[in-house]
């Protein structure tokens, strides 16, 4: 089992406690009726998929409850880093 | 009113008594979820102090995230909770029900189905956390006991889960 550290309990935990909630750091557009279809499009529905080193969020959902945001590769299933949500991109 | 009322409880009433460890549900209990972003606003409003960091447990009340505390209190136990300040009191005393896992062996039985290290579980400490697939709160009362808080709904599963463990 995968452990994965969680930046509000600030220790590792059993992976089957958490829950991944897709790619991290999309912000809501402040005006979405000022978004031409084109972008808001691509705010709801395009994601990327590396391969490699993804941003994703993830969450603590049978511990603290938090969302955070984690640095996981999609190849080795290795997470490099978790930190808080607010804080910048990793 | 209440007389009139059934109290009907998932699990058995008597023990699961197994070699090195005992089952048993506790009795009924006041249980509160808190919320608030600032503790200070709880701590105003419940004139009690509340632990601040997540998996500490004191007097009664559970850390369990950043801005979540579980209140354990006796039955029929109130708090104010119409405060005008920022923060949420629930009663949730039915929603769950308290298994108290006692004996040298509790760690082990829980472990059967829980993948935290409850070897290294500091007495006093809280969490929520998962036995196979139902949510559960642990509580380490002491060295050789703990409460497990759970829903009702998956009671009958989890006593029938645990006890089969504890039979092992
Ligand atoms: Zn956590």
């Amino acid at each position: 089992m995968i452990l994965i550290h969680c930046p509000y309990c600030d220790e590792k935990r059993p992976e089957i406690e958490f829950a991944n909630a897709g790619q991290a750091h999309i912000a809501r557009p402040i005006d979405p009726s000022g978004e031409s279809d084109a972008d808001w499009e691509t705010y709801l529905f395009i994601r990327a998929n590396p391969r490699g080193r993804h941003h994703e969020r993830w969450r603590h959902v049978h511990g603290c409850g938090r969302f955070f945001n984690a640095v996981r590769d999609t190849v080795t299933d290795k997470f490099e880093t978790t930190y808080k949500a607010g804080e910048p991109r990793r | 009113m209440s007389e009139a009322l059934i109290r009907y409880e998932p699990v058995p009433e008597t023990p699961c008594v197994a070699a090195g460890v005992t089952i048993s549900l506790a009795g009924p209990m006041q249980r509160f979820a808190l919320r608030a972003r600032r503790a200070e606003d709880l701590e105003t409003v419940l004139k009690v102090r509340l632990p601040r960091h997540i998996g500490a447990s004191e007097a009664g009340i559970a850390c369990l995230g950043p801005d979540e505390w579980y209140l354990r209190a006796e039955a029929g136990a109130t708090v104010p909770t119409d405060s005008g300040l920022p923060v949420a009191i629930t009663d949730v005393s039915e929603r769950s029900i308290c298994l108290v896992i006692e004996g040298p062996r509790a760690a082990e039985i829980l472990m059967s189905g829980c993948p935290l290290d409850l070897d290294n579980f500091a007495v006093g400490r809280a969490t929520r956390t998962i036995y196979e697939t139902v949510e559960v709160i642990i509580i380490r009362e002491a060295e050789d006991r703990f409460h497990v808080e759970l829903w009702r709904s998956f009671g009958a599963w989890f006593w029938i889960a645990i006890t089969n463990a504890a039979s092992h």
